[in-house]
């Protein structure tokens, strides 16, 4: 065979390994035999040499026609494979397999509740505080005007660190140590934290979560109290929730109050569809979800602010009791077991 | 504070109901905590007249009688002895179920039909009396409701009374409150008991130390009493109020303390020595037994009641045994005294001895109303056990109640409440509370001159001692619920603008972080137990910790030092529930002692992370492995990325400073340590019940936030030159670190060197030697980077390094 027909020989052999191809890596392979520059071509083009001179040039433009076909034929092939991966691929695609998951992260629902009940503070114009956990009796009582001996103390059960010195019951102390470093009014802080109580049954666990708020400036009134806590209930609970003022005592405000929200179950009604009572408000219609009051001028005497010249409300309210309500938790332990099970539910 | 309506109805002609009544009470601070209807398993019971009553011909020891309950007659056959012809008895029909679970039904006893009860005390659940049948009053109508017919005090408010309303500790404190709420008459009738024999001061004489611990003590003698069982209607009303009747002696008291609210005590006077009572502190180092035969050891702040020779009771809180009323009693003298509030209540907790008379001096007892509580007392006491009242009461008042004298500005209860008030209404309602109160002349002073009133309030309400208490008054009638809400306008000082980055915005920057990262938050107790901190902290006996003085449990006696015992806590339950694994974080705070500190404490706010077990919540495609170091310091360099920090610095900690932990490493960032990371020792991780290594960290949470707020990020302008990126990998001798060889490599003269880092490690086994293989990165600032340039850089590394440290290519 001559050199010319060794090189048209090529395209029946080239279209011959094609038709054996299956995958584009045997393509590959098939492409650098034939067209590599130690392929099939190109040994037969480094014959061109020992061609006499006047062959060469018709020699070369067959071998590039040849060239060109080998490469027409091998792309060729390759779209067809390409489409037909493709093809397999949507064919096997399926969508409901899982994805790779990140880690799903949560937050505790204490700290959800929380962080919701301080932004719609915040939003009113309320500051964040804090204070420390372990309190003195002047900033947890005595500021407060809890006096020693007396029986407003019976109405927190306290966990003693060292004479005079208590894990606090409340975060009220926050109302104190906030009045006293701004000095002056205007005060209007929301303050945040874990409190203690020597106190632990079904209802009770020895440490929870409180939030204190407080308002002080040149005129403040019970009615602004009552907008204010209207709006955080609202804000919370609902636009349709209705609120209910009940006188009551707290030693630091006066006059001081509860404050119930219609029931987030029956809707205020009591009872059930069927006639039977709530088992959340327990027929009442009502929750207790917070006290409140306006500043006792004993307080802002013992800060030095002026009760002739200031008045105030504070307010304090139970996350645990309000995160119960929202999400329909009925166990108040199960905040402090962890169960990842209980704590992935909330996010 | 347990409530009979029907008892208040004897002092305010309250029409409603008792739901009424509880709802009235409650929107005025005297909050109703439920309803009890103690006989209501009686209401089906009836009065029967007992028409016949004749042996029966079968048993001796059973009637057979004819009764008549108003629309039927009925044959019951009775086993007590003491039923009779002609006597009106409680009967409970076929069909009735008797308190004590009994249900009537016909039967047949010996021949003789039987179609009712006729019952007793004790099957009334009224007493343990079994001693026969209720017999009872002749005018009782024939086919009445027994509750009805014995004036039961069937429905029960139970009252929450906040601390600040002593004088509602009692029936007559809440009718008031019901007459000034429902603008009723209160009806308290005049008693004077009758006065026999010779003058009380003759038999006994009384000395008061201190008026400041006892303004008033008073008393009477009732001489040839009978301790008795009282009528039933009395006990029956003490019963529904959860007081147990004894006898007609300490009945009385009983019933006063509960009607009047005034604590009342009855010593036996035959066993007061001296014909004297002195009322004064306890001598040091006495002891007295008490009513409850606790042996009491009393200090000189303690107020006891004493005859010529000891102490015979303790006053206001507790009598002495030895005077106690008793069977044999003839001579009584009746204590009605006030005590200084505080002083009952330091030794009421001192002693743990919460008495009905403790609890209600420490709330205030009304001075003023105390002798018409003597009076009524003794009056009652005579007339049920047959005795005489001495003429004259015996009486210290060293210090009278004085009414404070009181201003009430119209203008500052407006502004207060948010409300405009009427001047009727403000002067009304608190001459209904009882107060005296007279109009203050207009102040000229003022350019719009505001009413204001002078107000004396009542002896029942020491709580009034302000205006702001009398403001209150006006709210709570007027009613809280009626004030408009006004949303406030609150002003920001602008002093305040500008301050840095709170701790709490900071702490929720980091939960949001840990969350958005995929870690789950966790709350622990802040308290653990003494024996679960030894296994942290290798200082036990060390004055770090700060203990609970009077903790519940032995499990809650001491606040954390660090966070790893609640976080391996809450793995310990998960793993119980079968979780194949965890990645918790916490934000909280440590408590250390500290001796400058005023409140004993320093608390540093902490970040704490556990991972174990299963690194992926999924498998597929996830490829499923333990969680390791990798895991907690990938994360760790995370959390200090996010905040614009630079990459931790993990070195090999002291394992003396974490027992618990092998690996120990601790964090720092630059020179500022942050915390410690490492792995749980299995044996501490075995008492928590983790099989998988357990990696913990914790982070002063105080120290990253000054960490953070001490950052400037300025702008890096980008490289304009494409880098030459060349890899290399040595072999390291074991022992050296990756630590080590970076630092070597940064601190070649390589100008060019723009970046090293780790793209390989691989451990073939048996050598105890790794393969390190780092990408260096070359750049030039100003111009195009030629390869031979990065590869004799390259190089200079490669031939470097082995000579500094053990490594080579």
């Amino acid at each position: 065979m001559d050199l010319t027909s060794s090189l048209e020989s090529l395209i029946p052999a080239l279209e011959a390994s094609l038709r054996q191809t299956a995958s584009l890596d045997e393509l590959d392979e098939i492409q650098v035999a034939f067209l590599g520059r130690k392929g099939s071509l190109a040994r037969l083009m480094g014959c061109l040499p020992e061609l006499p001179a006047a062959e060469r040039p018709a020699f070369g433009r067959i071998a590039n026609t040849v060239k060109e076909r080998l490469t027409a034929l091998v792309e060729e092939r390759r779209r067809h494979l390409v489409e037909e991966r493709e093809q397999s691929y949507l064919a096997r695609f399926d969508p409901s397999l899982p994805g790779r998951a990140p880690w799903q992260g949560t937050l505790h629902p204490i700290t959800l509740v929380m962080e919701e009940i301080c932004d719609v503070f915040q939003a009113m114009g309320f500051e964040v505080a804090s204070g420390p956990e372990v309190e003195t009796d002047f900033y947890n009582f005595e500021a407060l005007n809890f006096p020693p001996d007396h029986p407003a103390r019976d109405m927190q059960d306290t966990l003693f660190v060292a004479e005079g010195v208590v894990l606090r019951t409340h975060t009220s102390p926050i109302q104190i140590r906030a009045m006293l470093e701004r000095a002056r009014p205007p005060v209007a802080v929301i303050a945040p934290g874990k409190v203690y109580r020597r106190d632990s049954d079904l209802t009770h666990t020895p440490m929870f979560h409180q939030i204190e708020g407080l308002l002080v400036d040149t005129r403040v009134t019970f009615a602004e109290l009552r907008g204010t806590l209207t709006m955080f209930a609202r804000q919370v609970f609902g636009s349709d929730v209705a609120v209910r003022f009940r006188p009551s005592f707290f030693p630091f405000t006066e006059p001081s109050v509860e404050v119930d929200i219609s029931c987030i179950l029956c809707a205020g009604e009591g009872q059930n569809a069927d006639g039977s009572a709530c088992r959340v408000c327990k027929g009442t219609g009502w929750l207790e979800i917070l006290g409140a009051g306006m500043v006792d001028p004993n307080v802002f005497s013992a800060v030095g602010y002026d009760p002739e010249s200031c008045s105030g409300f504070a307010f304090g309210l139970g996350v645990e009791r309000v995160a119960m309500l929202k999400y329909g938790i009925t166990d108040l332990r199960m905040f402090f077991e962890n169960d990842l099970r209980f704590l992935t539910q909330f996010a | 504070m347990l409530l009979s309506l029907n008892w208040l109805r004897e002092f305010v002609p309250f029409e409603g109901t008792a739901e009424d009544l509880g709802g009235r009470l409650t929107m005025a601070g005297l909050e109703l905590d439920g309803i009890a209807r103690p006989f209501a398993a009686l209401a089906p019971v009836v009065v029967g007249f007992v028409a016949r009553c004749g042996r029966h011909p079968q048993a001796d020891h059973l009637s057979v009688c004819r009764v008549d309950v108003g629309d039927e007659a009925l044959d019951i056959v009775c086993g007590a002895p003491n039923v009779a012809e002609g006597q009106k008895v409680a009967v409970a029909r076929v069909g009735v179920t008797l308190p004590n679970g009994m249900q009537i039904r016909k039967a047949t006893l010996r021949g003789a039909p039987s179609e009712g009860m006729i019952c007793s005390e004790a099957e009334l659940g009224l007493s343990s009396d079994h001693e026969g049948i209720l017999v009872l009053d002749p005018s009782a109508g024939i086919g009445a409701r027994l509750p009805d017919a014995l004036k039961l005090d069937d429905e029960i408010l139970d009252i929450a009374v906040t601390p600040n309303r002593g004088d509602c500790l009692s029936v007559l404190g809440l009718a008031r409150e019901t007459a000034a709420l429902c603008r009723l008459p209160l009806n308290l009738p005049r008693i004077r008991p009758e006065e026999t024999g010779s003058p009380a001061e003759l038999s006994l004489s009384l000395e008061v130390a201190d008026a400041a611990l006892c303004p008033l003590y008073q008393g009477r003698i009732i001489e040839n009493v009978v301790a008795r069982k009282s009528p039933a209607q009395l006990r029956f009303r003490l019963q529904a109020v959860g007081v147990r009747a004894i006898s007609s002696l300490v009945d009385v008291t009983n019933y006063i303390l509960m009607e009047l609210g005034q604590p009342l005590h009855a010593f036996d006077l035959d066993r007061v020595r001296g014909g004297r009572i002195i009322v004064r502190g306890a001598d040091p180092g006495e002891v007295l037994v008490t009513l409850d035969g606790q042996k009491r050891e009393l200090l000189p702040s303690d107020i006891t009641i004493r005859d010529t020779l000891a102490s015979v009771g303790l006053g206001g809180i507790m009598g002495g045994l030895d005077s106690e009323i008793t069977a044999e009693t003839r001579r009584v003298f009746l204590e009605c005294a006030i005590f200084h509030p505080s002083s009952i209540r330091r030794t009421a907790r001192r002693l743990s001895l919460n008495s009905d008379a403790a609890y209600r001096f420490e709330r205030g007892v009304d001075q003023t109303g105390a002798a018409y509580a003597l009076d009524k007392a003794a009056a009652m006491m005579a007339s049920l056990s047959g005795g005489s009242v001495r003429p004259g009461v015996l009486r210290v008042e060293l210090r009278p109640w004085k009414a404070p004298l009181l201003t009430l500005r119209k203008r500052k209860a407006e502004d207060l409440l948010g409300v405009s008030l009427d001047d009727a209404f403000c002067a009304g309602t608190l001459t209904r509370l009882g107060c005296a109160v007279a109009a203050l002349p207009a102040d000229g002073g003022e350019p719009e001159p505001g009413t204001a009133w002078e107000v004396a309030p009542p002896g029942h309400r020491p709580d009034l001692t302000r205006e702001a208490d009398l403001i209150e008054e006006l709210a709570r009638v007027y009613g809280l619920d009626r004030i408009e809400p006004v949303v406030p306008s609150i002003v920001r000082p602008l002093s305040r603008a500008g301050s840095p980055e709170s701790a709490h915005h900071f702490r929720i920057r980091v939960k949001q972080w840990a969350k958005g990262l995929g870690l789950n938050e966790t709350i622990n107790y802040s308290f653990v137990s003494h024996r679960e901190l030894d296994v942290f902290d290798p200082l036990a006996d060390a004055p770090g910790r700060i203990s609970i003085l009077n903790p519940l449990t032995d499990e809650q006696n001491v606040l954390r030092t660090l966070l790893a015992p609640g976080l391996l806590s809450a793995l310990r339950n998960n793993l119980a529930q079968g979780s194949p694994g965890a990645r918790f974080f916490e934000i909280a705070t440590a408590f250390t002692a500290d001796a400058a500190s005023v409140t004993t404490a320093r608390e540093e706010q902490r970040l704490g992370l556990l991972f174990s077990g299963a690194r992926f919540d999924a498998d597929w495609p996830q490829v499923q492995a333990d969680a390791d170091f990798q895991d907690l310091a990938g994360v760790l360099q995370h959390l200090l990325r996010a905040f614009s920090l630079p990459a931790a610095d993990l070195r090999p900690a002291d394992p003396a400073a974490y027992p618990w932990l092998a690996p120990a490493v601790t964090i720092h960032v630059g020179d500022t340590p942050l915390g410690f990371l490492g792995r749980v020792k299995p044996a501490t991780a075995d008492s928590y019940h983790a099989r998988k290594p357990v990696w913990l960290a914790e982070c002063n949470l105080d120290t990253l936030h000054g960490l953070y707020l001490a950052v400037r990020t300025a702008f890096t302008p980008l490289p304009v030159f494409p880098p030459i990126r060349r890899d290399i990998t040595f072999i390291c001798a074991p022992g050296i670190t990756h630590a080590r060889i970076l630092e070597a490599i940064t601190a070649l003269p390589l100008p060019l060197l723009a970046d090293v880092r780790l793209i390989d490690c691989f451990e073939p086994q048996g050598t105890g030697e790794r393969h390190l293989t780092y990408r260096l990165t070359f750049r030039h600032p100003e111009r195009t980077l030629k390869d031979a340039e990065a590869d004799k850089q390259r190089d200079a590394v490669a031939s470097a390094l082995p000579g500094i440290i053990a490594v080579r290519l």
